[in-house]
């Protein structure tokens, strides 16, 4: 199993008067090469346990073992280290820094591993290629339309060819156009090899036909699998 | 190998971060100049008084004794030299006199030193503080060396003669021998030496007195014993060493310096707070970016290390550029923009021309007072956000 969950349990602000358990003895295993969706109201837990999944922090409690590792009690450092090897982030806004260019934007995961200038560029504009987005190389990030900022964030998700893709609400700021884009995108990619994990409760990607795999999650329990 | 091309990227990063934000990083790097220059300058204005009063002092006379009566100060008989023989370990006495004239007609104050050069150790080596021309040699009379200061009141009139009165209005004119060096100013500037017998003359002292007397030693171990040793044998002198006198110098600069460096380093406070606040209290913007670059697998580490770059850039350069400026302040401007601070300095020395004296000291000083204080209020606060888990990227919308 590629994502392996047990009796997970994550707790903000433990012990203080404004603690929260956002989820609550979560389990869960999800193979590779598959394609998944989280279903939930909002605050039911949903980008608490995709957090976990991707390595952002462990869980307050439980076992929780992410392509081979085991993450509880995980150093900070080594979470970090696991995840950008590991995981491709897309989030809800894109979370796209709007100064950078585009080509900037995608290369960012590449900094902190050394990759020299060229090979950066020459590995980004191999994505911006398959995207559509050459065009837009040199455009800073707030220059660019909605669409293409999708499929920039898409690119740097896959900068560093990571097994699991996860995306957050990914089409909630998204007409339902974009919306179809992007999950046939997600399809691609999952039929290229990559396990894919999209939190949403929209219908478009929920009954998506690419949808492998749904599991609702209400008040940080997950209830139909 | 990896990590090496790490840093490269890391810095490459940090130096478009800066010119993404260069406005603001210029006005830091502005008000951030501004204050090194200031200090800069003010060490090296108060460096330069010190050591210049230091190295001028060299040649003055080890012990130098002065003959009191009634609380005010009266020439000196021959016959306290003598008296003096039978104290071991004093080399030569030489008589000196010295006095004020005061000129009526430029109102200024010059101070009129008659020496038996003749007669000094090392008298030999004295032009070495002239900017040219000699000393009058032992025999001749009528013959100056001028500070810079009167020489120029003398060129002024066109004359190429110095004319003072005597006390009963006689008039007495020297030609001008040489001039003493921009280094010396400090005490110089307003000097007039002359031969021993001119000056009795000017003074109307008795051919064999003196105003004081110099006093070499064999051992400069011994200055204070000896010292002792006369003040008990002639107790109606006053006897003054030149390690008091250094003393008494580095007192009235140090404690200038002291306090204008308490007003400085004020200031410099009130600009890290300033930098606290500006450069380093994140914005929102930052703590954005700092997290998305978390999620996307930068280390804290590489995060700080973008700071630490982008800090060093802009507190390196102010640096570089604040302590040139302050040299050249001072070389060049002869610290133009102190001279309100300095009004008390000018009772004691008229306006003078300064050789700024920049020590490794010094500059590290101000290095450690500016450039890492800014490091540590830039690099802390990025520190507390980039050591926090990533989800911020995730939960923020
Ligand atoms: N950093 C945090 N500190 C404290 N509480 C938090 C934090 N993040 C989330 N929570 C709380 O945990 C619960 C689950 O939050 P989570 O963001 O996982 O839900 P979600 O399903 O993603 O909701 P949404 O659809 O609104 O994004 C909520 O009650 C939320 O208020
Ligand atoms: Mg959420």
């Amino acid at each position: 199993m590629l994502i392996e969950l047990e009796s997970v349990t994550k707790i903000y602000n433990q012990g203080r008067p404004n603690e929260v358990r956002a989820l609550d003895a979560i389990d869960l295993r999800i193979g590779a090469e598959t394609m998944v969706c989280l279903r939930g109201a909002s605050g039911s837990g949903k980008s608490t346990l995709l957090s976990i999944i991707g390595c952002i922090f462990p869980p307050t409690s439980g076992r929780a073992a992410i392509a081979g590792r085991k993450l509880s009690r995980l150093p900070d450092r080594f979470l970090t280290l696991h995840r950008r090897r590991t995981i491709g982030f897309i989030f809800q806004r894109f979370n796209l820094l709007p100064e950078l260019t585009v080509l900037d934007n995608i290369t960012l995961p590449l900094l902190p591993l050394g990759v020299g200038p060229a090979d950066r560029r020459a590995r980004a504009r191999e994505l911006m290629e398959r995207f559509g987005i050459i065009h837009r190389e040199n455009f800073r990030a707030a220059q660019v339309s909605g669409g293409e900022l999708q499929r920039v964030a898409i690119a740097r998700a896959l900068i560093n060819d990571p097994p699991i893709i996860l995306a957050d609400e990914p089409t909630a700021h998204l007409d339902s156009r974009l919306s179809h884009v992007f999950m046939d995108l997600m399809a691609e990619l999952r039929a290229a090899g990559k396990t894919i994990v999209i939190t949403s409760h929209d219908p478009l990607v929920t009954e998506h036909p690419a949808i492998e795999r749904i599991i609702d999650i209400r008040d940080g329990r997950i209830h139909a699998a | 190998m990896q990590i090496l091309a790490r840093q490269i990227n890391v810095l490459d990063y940090a130096l478009s971060s800066l010119w993404r934000r260069r406005m603001k990083n210029l006005s830091v790097l502005l008000v951030f100049t501004a204050v090194i220059f200031l200090v800069a300058s003010f060490q090296m204005t108060t460096g330069a008084l010190t050591r210049t009063a230091e190295r001028v002092l060299e040649n003055a006379p080890q012990i130098t004794l002065q003959r009191m009566s009634a609380g005010r100060q009266v020439d000196i008989p021959p016959e306290y030299a003598a008296r003096l023989s039978s104290i071991y370990g004093i080399s030569r006495i030489v008589p000196r006199v010295w006095g004020y004239y005061f000129d009526e007609v430029t109102g200024a104050n010059l101070t009129v030193m008659g020496l038996a050069t003749d007669r000094m150790p090392m008298g030999d080596q004295l032009h070495l503080a002239l900017a040219s021309g000699s000393f009058p040699g032992p025999g001749s009379r009528g013959s100056v060396v001028l500070g810079r200061a009167v020489n120029d009141m003398v060129q002024a009139r066109g004359s190429h003669l110095l004319s003072l009165f005597r006390n009963d209005l006689s008039m007495a004119s020297f030609e001008i021998s040489g001039v003493f060096a921009d280094a010396t100013d400090i005490l110089t500037r307003d000097l007039v030496v002359m031969n021993i017998d001119d000056a009795r003359d000017l003074f109307r002292i008795r051919g064999d007195r003196a105003t004081d007397l110099c006093v070499y030693v064999t051992n400069p171990n011994e200055i204070n014993t000896i010292a002792r040793k006369i003040a008990d044998l002639l107790p109606d002198t006053r006897v003054v060493t030149r390690p008091q006198i250094l003393k008494t110098y580095r007192v009235v600069f140090g404690w200038r310096s002291g306090f204008g460096s308490i007003c400085l380093l004020t200031a410099l406070t009130a600009f890290i707070i300033l930098a606290w606040d500006k450069a380093s209290g994140l914005s929102q913007e930052e703590k954005r970016e700092i997290a998305i670059l978390k999620v996307l697998g930068w280390q804290t580490a590489d995060i700080l290390a973008v700071r630490f770059w982008e800090s060093l850039l802009v507190s390196g350069i102010s640096f570089l550029v604040g302590v040139t400026l302050a040299f050249i302040h001072v070389a060049f401007f002869d610290a133009a923009l102190f001279r309100p601070i300095m009004v008390g300095w000018s009772v004691i020395f008229p306006p003078f021309h300064l050789v700024p004296e920049m020590t490794a000291q010094v500059v590290l000083l101000i290095f450690c007072l500016s450039v890492l204080p800014y490091l540590a209020a830039t690099v802390i606060p990025a520190w507390h956000t980039a050591s926090v888990p990533a989800d911020s990227a995730l939960s923020g919308a």
